[in-house]
């Protein structure tokens, strides 16, 4: 295992900002740690980056125990490097910038100089070698601290929230490069987010923390449901209120009354040309939230229930949906997954 | 207004004409002033980021005593000083009294607060995030206290001037431990009081006017320093 925590707390004073029974993160994988604010992302990748000792508990790295005494801190640090939410760039160029971590690792000066030239290629930055690194605009700063940690080669990424605070552009250019290095560096990313759908795209896992605590690896659209009628081939399930929606038979067992729903927001069609009621659930329903996500559109719709829903670019442009339409939405069985709810919790 | 008129005159006089008496008296200021800043600083600075950074009981009270030590009076030092220097005082076979060297020792006594309490200020307004960033890609406590004065460094050159300034300016330390002696331990402010004394203002006037012109000219350099190497000075 790349980490390992058990029974890890993090406190400020009295309040409890993580608590975390077990978490085994695996190497070489893409991690997106999901959550509102306030949930203990930052606290949990700070942790993660040896930049913070946790109150109790025990972390292991690489399937050894973190003692976190500052020479042990020290070697660890040089394997993980954390890029911050709002990186912040020292006096000097940014060639200057990208050369910190070289330098306090004493490496070369001519291995230096190439790596430098490398890591800014990779971020596209190398135009601004030179350039006073604090005049940079905020996606060139993300794009150059983003360099300042690659050209240090760690085997572990953290990333809080890189695509925050970034123009669209910026966030593709950041994205791509965060896909690039676990591809071809095989180096292991976590990074947190707020943006469902991006998180997904790019995550091998998904960590959902909420109140400093891992949650069930969810998503949007979790609703409570309640088995009313079991037919042949399908399931009649009430959700809250008077919305009942069918299922496909095989994904409750015929014991389970009660289940946690949950629907892929991208695999909701809006709109839809055809639809056949034996593979989903047709609705209908008035828009009441547009967003920009990562180059798509996150359509929030009242069916009953809230629902999000993500549109591709081209599509939104296609239908032109706008706020307080009533609009039809398709929910194929394909895309809904059922888990019984644990009683004992 | 004449005696005002008649001191600058005099202090443009003594200026052309190189007067060797004010060249001494000039010099043994700067000397002084110049090596009790530079110990301070290489005291103070330091000190000051410990206390900034450091994490230990009793830091609050550090701080309440280092702000109460602003306001120590240089007579204060001085005496303090002197029982430990004189003849009868632990220090007194290393002859001590009445040199520049005493004079330096009461003077760095005075300002380590004032440049303590100034870089513990500048080092507080800098932002975490240098000290995390520097710490995550691989810097040791050293490292990242580099960094850390790096950043701080316009707050830590203002402490270093203001240092300067006191030391420049005060009296009582010069006075009671350098006892102005002639082209010894004389400086601007032991002469000017002298020559107060003596009921010699205008020469008094002029030697006020001459230090604050040193003031001027040193604040001047800091300025352009700021100038030349960064852009948010104002």
């Amino acid at each position: 295992m790349l980490y390992s925590l058990e029974n890890l707390t993090r406190k400020h004073g009295d309040r409890t900002v993580l608590h975390i029974d077990k978490l085994d993160i695996e190497p070489e994988q893409i991690y997106t740690l999901i959550g509102p604010n306030g949930a203990g992302k930052t606290s949990l990748l700070q942790i993660l980056a040896f930049l913070d000792q946790p109150s109790s508990g025990r972390m292991h790295f690489l399937d050894k125990e973190v003692s976190f005494d500052q020479k042990q801190l020290y070697a660890l640090r040089r394997q993980v490097v954390l890029l911050d939410q709002t990186p912040i760039m020292f006096t000097g160029s940014v060639r200057q910038n990208v050369e910190f971590g070289l330098q306090v690792r004493k490496v070369a000066r001519t291995e230096r100089r190439q790596r430098i030239e490398e890591a800014l290629e990779l971020v596209g930055m190398e135009r601004f070698a030179d350039y006073d690194a604090q005049g940079l605009s905020g996606g060139e700063t993300k794009r150059v601290a983003l360099a300042r940690a690659l050209v240090l080669q760690p085997e572990v990424l953290l990333c809080d929230e890189p695509t925050a605070n970034v123009d669209n552009e910026n966030q593709e250019i950041i994205l791509k490069i965060i896909d690039k290095i676990n591809q071809e560096h095989k180096a292991s990313v976590i990074f947190s987010t707020h943006y469902l759908a991006q998180g997904q795209r790019l995550a091998h896992q998904t960590l959902l923390l909420q109140n400093g605590e891992l949650a069930d690896v969810a998503s949007e659209n979790i609703y409570r449901v309640t088995v009313v009628e079991r037919r042949e081939d399908t399931l009649v399930c009430q959700l809250t209120g008077q919305l009942f929606l069918t299922l496909p038979h095989h994904i409750l067992p015929d014991a389970v009354q009660t289940a946690k729903l949950q629907i892929d927001p991208n695999g909701v069609i809006l709109n839809p040309k055809t639809t056949n009621p034996a593979e989903g659930n047709l609705l209908s329903g008035h828009i009441t939230d547009l967003a920009q996500d990562s180059g798509r559109i996150r359509v929030v719709i009242n069916v009953g229930v809230r629902l999000v829903l993500v549109l591709p670019m081209t599509q939104y442009r296609q239908e032109k949906p706008g706020i307080g339409e009533k609009m039809q939405i398709f929910i194929p069985h394909s895309s809904m997954y059922c888990r019984r709810i644990n009683l004992t919790r | 207004m004449d005696l005002l008129f008649d001191s600058v005159r005099s202090a443009l006089l003594l200026f052309m004409s190189f007067d060797a008496e004010l060249v001494d008296i000039v010099m043994v200021s700067l000397k002084v002033s110049f090596s009790a800043t530079l110990i301070a600083s290489v005291l103070g600075i330091p000190g000051g980021f410990l206390v900034a950074y450091a994490v230990f009981p009793g830091k609050r009270m550090v701080l309440t005593v280092l702000n109460t030590l602003l306001a120590l009076p240089t007579v204060v030092i001085g005496l303090l000083v002197y029982s430990f220097i004189s003849r009868r005082g632990i220090l007194g076979s290393f002859d001590l009294l009445y040199t520049q060297k005493a004079m330096v020792i009461g003077q760095v006594i005075l300002i380590v607060p004032v440049i303590m309490t100034l870089t513990i200020a500048a080092i507080s307004r800098i932002d975490k995030r240098y000290r995390l960033t520097a710490l995550t890609l691989g810097a040791t406590r050293y490292q990242m206290a580099l960094v850390i004065l790096k950043e701080a460094r316009y707050g830590i050159f203002a402490a270093v001037i203001a240092a300067f300034g006191r030391v420049i300016a005060e009296v009582g330390i010069s006075m009671m431990l350098g006892g102005n002696a002639k082209g010894f331990t004389r400086t601007m402010t032991t002469a000017m009081a002298l020559e107060y004394d003596k009921g010699e203002f205008v020469l008094s006037v002029a030697l006020g006017i001459t230090l604050m012109t040193i003031a001027f000219v040193i604040n001047m350099l800091f300025h352009l320093l700021q100038g030349r190497t960064g852009n948010d000075a104002l």
